[in-house]
């Protein structure tokens, strides 16, 4: 049962298509998972769209529609159909499917992606989003694995994909968004029985100093006491 | 028992016809039978509300001619993804408004499409996902919002304006207004709930 959801800030944002693509990319994993967030990113474009409606129009000089129609006609774009029941089948309906956006990012699956090991625990998957201000990356935690305790430099934002994790906060599960703020310290550990899958998007750190954070870069922010297995 | 199942299952159709939408038949139309006439009044009544839309949300980094582009984009797809309009789960209104929205994603993205491994649309889906009993509720619910909006005092009506027709987030709000991102969160909040969209915090 999804208990953590992206705030009002999110969703609105979201919904008016002012969120960078790497923030949106996790508020769409959750919506997959959420019928509650959906309805309510639903509900917010419906205001947009009455706002819109009450927009000044604005009339052109000339009127353009056979124009278009010639565009149209001359096939610059073909019609779609509409998407398969097997496209819109959401995340939540399998145990184990990934959402269509995590699919779309892993290229079809996650063996696919370019992992880097880090730790014994924990590998990561960078991902592109085209997102200059914020990394964007897939997480494995390995059954009871733990990763370092950091500290945040930037915001977090966890969505969980597959497995739970636990901290001092509480327990998450699948479909789960999870925000940690700028000086917030966790040490986040995966359940025992199964491997944690994990959308993470993290705000650009202030660059670090040390040479060994700089190796870590652009990936992690952890303290370096955390890689001491 | 049998006559409660029997309202139950009868009352979607007379809600839904409860809620009238006046473009659902022409979208409809071009759907089925790529009905020009029925396009064209689409494109008669939409076009100058999109180009509004666009020409406030492109921002500075767009000019006249790229908003009209768009706009005519935008109008395509109307005519190419008729057949993916859903009228249990959107109004025409929203379903085009999700559609411009999603059109000036890209044009603001277009630039970084290159070395991008996704999708505006794998991001920001156009509403049409098979859900009756949400479906009812949401329709129901754009009613609500019609007729709250109207009430709205004006100090939480220039917030959501700036959110979502002039394409600002919550912090460019705030920034803008000189006020902190808390208060501007705030009475987005407010307003929200008084067309009885309830987010937890
Ligand atoms: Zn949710």
């Amino acid at each position: 049962m999804v208990s953590f959801h992206p705030d009002s800030k999110f969703l609105t944002d979201f919904a008016a298509g002012n969120l960078p693509l790497s923030e949106a990319v996790c508020v769409a994993a959750h919506l997959e998972f959420c019928s509650k967030c959906r309805s309510h990113v639903q509900q917010l474009s419906d205001v947009a769209a009455q706002m819109m409606a009450r927009l000044e129009p604005v009339v052109a000089d000339e009127d353009g529609f056979d124009t278009l129609m010639q565009r149209i006609e001359a096939g610059e774009s073909t019609p779609q159909p509409a998407r398969s029941a097997a496209q819109r089948a959401s995340a939540a309906s399998g145990a184990t499917t990934m959402p269509l956006v995590v699919q779309k990012l892993a290229k079809g699956g996650l063996q696919n992606m370019s992992w880097v090991q880090l730790g014994r625990s924990l590998r990561i998957a960078p991902v592109n989003v085209g997102c200059k201000d914020r990394q964007t990356a897939i997480y494995d935690i390995k059954a009871g694995g733990r990763m370092p305790e950091h500290e945040h430099r930037g915001e977090e934002i966890t969505v969980l994909l597959k497995g739970s994790f636990s901290d001092a906060e509480g327990k998450y599960v699948r479909g789960d968004f999870v925000v940690r703020h700028a000086g917030e310290r966790h040490q986040p550990t995966a359940t025992l029985d199964t491997d944690c899958i994990c959308l993470v998007s993290l705000a650009e750190p202030v660059k670090p100093t040390s040479f060994w954070y700089r190796l870590l870069e652009p990936f992690v922010q952890y303290r370096l006491s955390g890689f001491s297995n | 028992m049998e006559k409660d199942e029997e309202m139950d299952s009868a009352a979607p159709q007379f809600s839904r016809s409860a809620v009238p939408d006046p473009w659902a038949e022409n979208v409809r139309l071009v759907a089925q039978t790529r009905d020009r006439a029925a396009f064209q009044l689409l494109y008669k009544h939409f076009t100058p509300l999109i180009r509004a839309f666009l020409l406030k949300s492109m921002g500075s980094g767009a000019n006249r001619a790229e908003a009209e582009e768009i706009t005519q984009e935008v109008l395509i797809k109307v005519w190419n993804k008729a057949a993916s309009f859903n009228p249990g789960k959107a109004s025409v209104n929203t379903w085009i408004f999700t559609i411009a929205r999603n059109t000036r994603i890209d044009f603001i993205r277009r630039n970084d499409r290159n070395n991008r491994e996704i999708d505006i649309e794998d991001i920001w889906h156009e509403p049409d996902s098979p859900e009756p009993l949400v479906d009812l509720q949401q329709r129901r619910a754009e009613q609500v919002i019609k007729q709250a909006m109207a009430t709205l005092p004006d100090e939480q009506v220039q917030v959501l304006y700036k959110a979502f027709m002039e394409g600002k987030s919550h912090n460019e709000v705030a920034e803008e207004l000189g006020l902190p991102l808390g208060t501007v969160k705030s009475r987005i909040r407010l307003a929200l709930s008084k067309m009885q969209i309830l987010i937890d915090r």
